[in-house]
């Protein structure tokens, strides 16, 4: 039996500047982690510790994994100062993965917030590389500035994308905006799909995670099909030490995602 | 027919109960020190602490060791014995697996500190990804539970659905006779560590049978003395349902003064955090306990923390306790072992709360 805090080496192929504070970095792992859309890696930079990331390229994509990944504490900042060549370590895949089987023939409205479209980038790509099980796939997106988008480069080509409808919005512009200006929400004010049968996917800052689930369900979103990626300080990844309880759930083993019906009646969910 | 235990017969308990007389103890003992090392509770100035027993220790009274089997559980609770306060469980770009582990009998284990046991079972050993760790150690240990005839005042294992003396769960268990121990085993491995003692482990008696009985209707007895009232029904629920209400929660962490003995000293609290060291090149990866009382338990990368105040921290402990570790496992994650009434400096007696709630 193999010992469970023990990470292995993964390689760092190349790193990506998303944005000032936002990079993606392309992993490739010694052994597969064969992650699925939802879960989680532990990623451990060495000396400086672990933390947990979800990572942001296709499960269909199995040679490497690429994370993005924001600077906010000890262990991402000591990431940002490793570069190409670099190892980290690996553990995973954890907790669990999107349902995708009854997402099939529904509308999916994904809506993110900041580095909140790392995650759900990685469901995303898994969605259109299968884009004829799925209905239609929207997605909804907010950041700071245009400055702080993530992928820019890549969502012009999203956009081409058959079944695939995206809008944007940033909560100040600049002289070259010309989408919307304000909070993700500002997109959510005519939401084309099927309110009672739609899947609702959301990840950002706590604040946004609370104001978009609660214009879904104003809009008619079932909570068990609003998804939502619950931030919890997760240490041990494997629902042993206790640190991620979220109510009854360890989010770790229960999550990261959770549905709003399994946590509407907890109280202050979102920190 | 001698009302030995409800629901069995006087005859086929006879047949599993053996007697060892005082006289032939050490010769037993030796067996058992022959095979593995041998931890018993030895009373250091009126405390009992856990202690390896030495070949050569065996002698009673006159610089020999006391021991404790008659007092209540040992000050330390037993997990230290599989999940210890600090361990290097991993380390990086080197790969580190679990060594070797000893046989180990724990002799004189009080039904309480078995309860535990069965936490941390479905904490580390149950999910999809088991603590190799602590699989190791708990595989390669005997448990030999002895019977507790004399509850302290801090003791509550009654409220939490459990009795003074084990009826399973361990090995052997074992009760302590004016002239002998009687044995009984609860596992093959007790059966097999019985049969080690050859001719110094007799059949016991009616009488013996008897005695062990009576002795354990007065610890029962007691115990209900000591805490008379059951806690209300639902209380899982009631906890839950009161979790917002900061007025009665702060009436009894009033006086708390956040040195988490409570839950360091608990049997059953399982948390604990991994904590990386650099080296000159790569890491050590430490698991340590850690307690939810501390202030950045909860807190993320970021710094937001979803209980910053203590007080959402003192009802967590009741929650996770007694709400959710009943409603997901069936039991509550609390033994009555009464450490964190021992330890606490704010007399805060967590009968009080829950009593109340």
């Amino acid at each position: 039996m193999a010992n469970p805090y023990q990470p292995i080496e993964a390689q760092i192929l190349k790193t990506i500047d998303e944005t000032p504070t936002i990079r993606t970095f392309v992993l490739k792992p010694e052994q597969d982690v064969p992650f699925l859309a939802g879960q989680f890696v532990e990623l451990t930079v060495p000396g400086h510790g672990e933390a947990p990331f979800t990572p942001s390229s296709s499960h269909f994509e199995r040679e490497t994994i690429e994370v993005t990944i924001m600077k906010v504490g000890r262990a991402t900042t000591a990431l940002f100062g490793l570069k190409a060549g670099d190892s980290v370590g690996i553990r995973g895949p954890y907790g669990q993965r999107y349902p995708l089987e009854s997402f099939e023939g529904k509308d999916i409205y994904l809506v993110g917030g900041g580095v909140g479209l790392a995650p759900l980038r990685s469901l995303f790509l898994s969605l259109v590389h299968e884009i004829d099980k799925y209905r239609r796939v929207f997605l909804r997106y907010g950041a700071r500035t245009p400055e702080e988008i993530v992928y820019k480069y890549l969502i012009p080509q999203w956009e081409k994308l058959k079944k695939v409808d995206i809008d944007l919005s940033v909560d100040v512009g600049d002289k070259s905006w010309v989408r919307k200006v304000g909070v993700v929400t500002c997109l959510m004010d005519d939401i084309p799909c099927d309110e009672t049968s739609s899947i609702a996917v959301v990840c950002g800052p706590p604040v946004m995670m609370k104001f978009v689930t609660f214009k879904l369900v104003d809009a008619g979103f079932k909570p068990e099909n609003i998804y939502l990626s619950m931030e919890t300080n997760m240490s041990c990844g494997l629902g042993q030490c206790g640190h991620c309880r979220l109510g009854p759930y360890f989010t770790c083993k229960d999550g990261p995602v959770l549905t709003w019906e399994q946590i509407k009646d907890i109280p202050e969910p979102f920190v | 027919m001698l009302d030995i235990r409800e629901g069995v017969s006087s005859f086929s308990i006879l047949v599993k109960l053996h007697f060892l007389p005082n006289s032939k103890r050490d010769r037993w003992l030796n067996v058992l020190l022959d095979q593995s090392e041998v931890y018993f509770p030895q009373i250091l100035e009126s405390q009992v602490h856990w202690q390896r027993l030495q070949a050569g220790g065996l002698r009673e009274g006159d610089g020999g060791p006391e021991w404790g089997l008659e007092h209540i559980r040992a000050s330390e609770p037993i997990k230290s014995f599989f999940f210890s306060p600090r361990e290097r469980v991993a380390s990086f770009p080197e790969k580190l697996e679990p060594g070797e582990t000893g046989r180990r009998i724990l002799f004189g284990v009080k039904n309480c500190d078995l309860l535990p046991l069965k936490v941390h079972e479905q904490m580390f050993l149950q999910g999809d990804f088991k603590d190799t760790f602590y699989e190791a150690r708990l595989r390669n240990t005997l448990f030999i539970a002895a019977d507790c005839p004399e509850p302290a005042d801090t003791c509550f294992c009654n409220l939490v659905g459990r009795r003074p003396f084990a009826e399973a769960e361990a090995d052997i268990v074992l009760t302590v006779l004016e002239d002998g121990y009687l044995l009984e085993p609860l596992s093959d491995e007790g059966e097999e560590s019985v049969r080690t003692g050859g001719d110094a482990i007799q059949p016991a008696t009616e009488f013996q049978a008897a005695k062990r009985a009576e002795k354990r209707r007065a610890a029962d007895s007691k115990l209900a003395k000591i805490n008379p009232k059951p806690w209300a029904d639902g209380l899982a629920q009631r906890i839950w349902d009161r979790s917002g209400e900061d007025g009665f929660w702060g009436k009894h962490a009033a006086s708390c003064v956040e040195c988490f003995g409570c839950l360091m000293t608990c049997p059953t609290c399982y948390c604990f955090l991994l904590y990386d060291k650099a080296r000159a090149e790569g890491m050590d990866r430490s698991k340590v306990w850690d307690a939810c009382y501390m202030a950045a338990y909860a807190r993320v990368g970021g710094g937001a923390n979803p209980r910053s105040e203590f007080l959402k921290r003192f009802v967590n402990r009741f929650q996770c306790k007694f709400t959710h570790f009943k409603n997901a496992h069936g039991f509550y994650a609390c033994s009555g072992c009464g450490r964190c009434y021992r330890a606490c400096m704010g007399k805060i007696d967590i009968r009080d709360v829950l009593g109340e709630v």
